[in-house]
């Protein structure tokens, strides 16, 4: 709940405040919060004595139990999106080709 | 260079990790990751706030803001059904570690606490393996589909730590629609969860 506050917190900010030449700072400051984060996930799993171990006895296992419902993920939301939003989807594009 | 940069990060805190590598930085790094997200947070909205329109956008989608999850959520379930028979454990199981949709943490102690030590790996490994795998899949989709389904790898990560790539790699109106989608299966994982291990 909290995230989504500051994030309503930036999107104020963002609309009345920050100018448009700071679009590209903004996402050098977004990337590299994203490479901390995942700097971090990696520091925190490196320390679990048990994840290694648990990564070659489990590994395949749950390799399947990732790969099989993400590709049906995103098969699903391919075929609905396709139907259901492309139109709005193909209507931007073509909206940004115009400009 | 981003996905390159992504592994860089993650393989150097592997080895910071294993190796007890211990400096200031690394600490503040590490002990610091709820900062980092509310920064990450506070940076994506500035992009939405910057980009035109977004509002009247969203309003146009109505109800077909549920496409994404809905598509998200049947595909896990029905990933972990087809798992559950390839490796032999129950349904009811199978699909609760699938139903964990990248949120490995929750997914990962929820299932340990109450199926068993093992099963609980399994499914923390697996979103794992959802959420770092989220990083690489998306630039691809966003080449080979369409911008909606770079949502889908996410799931639940999709309002957070995957963000920044859909951000990187569609527009601010699927960035939008990306954390409308986290909030909606982040408020699943819980539910899906108890429910398909209540079968069990």
């Amino acid at each position: 709940m909290d995230i989504l506050i500051v994030m309503c917190v930036g999107i104020l900010i963002g609309k009345f405040l920050v100018p448009k030449k700071a679009k590209t700072a903004n996402e050098y400051l977004s990337l590299l919060s994203t490479f901390l984060l995942i700097f971090a996930m990696g520091v925190t799993l490196g320390s679990d004595d048990n994840f290694f171990a648990e990564l070659s006895a489990l590994g395949i296992t749950s390799f399947l139990f990732f790969l099989i419902p993400t590709v049906l993920s995103i098969l699903l939301v391919y075929l609905l999106t396709r139907h259901f939003m492309q139109k709005k989807d193909s209507d931007a594009q073509g909206r940004a080709e115009k400009k | 260079m981003m996905v390159l940069l992504t592994i860089l990060s993650l393989l150097l805190g592997l080895a910071c990790g294993f190796y007890d590598v211990q400096n200031s930085v690394i600490t503040l790094i590490s002990g610091n990751t709820d900062l980092i997200l509310y920064l990450l947070m506070f940076s994506v909205g500035i992009s939405i706030g910057m980009h035109k329109g977004i509002v009247q956008k969203m309003k146009e989608y109505h109800i077909r803001i549920f496409i994404i999850p809905i598509g998200i959520i049947a595909g896990s379930l029905l990933g972990g059904v087809l798992c559950s028979l390839l490796v032999h454990i129950p349904v009811a199981q199978g699909t609760a570690i699938a139903s964990g949709m990248g949120w490995y943490s929750l997914a990962g102690s929820t299932i340990g606490n109450i199926a068993g030590a093992q099963l609980g790996s399994v499914a923390f490994l697996s979103n794992l393996m959802r959420e770092i795998f989220s990083f690489f899949i998306i630039p691809f989709l966003a080449l080979k589909c369409n911008n909606y389904t770079c949502i889908a790898p996410a799931g639940a990560t999709s309002e957070d730590t995957t963000l920044p790539m859909i951000l990187k790699y569609t527009n601010e109106e699927t960035v939008v629609l990306s954390v409308l989608n986290g909030i909606i299966c982040s408020f699943f994982v819980p539910i899906l969860i108890s429910f398909c291990l209540g079968f069990a």
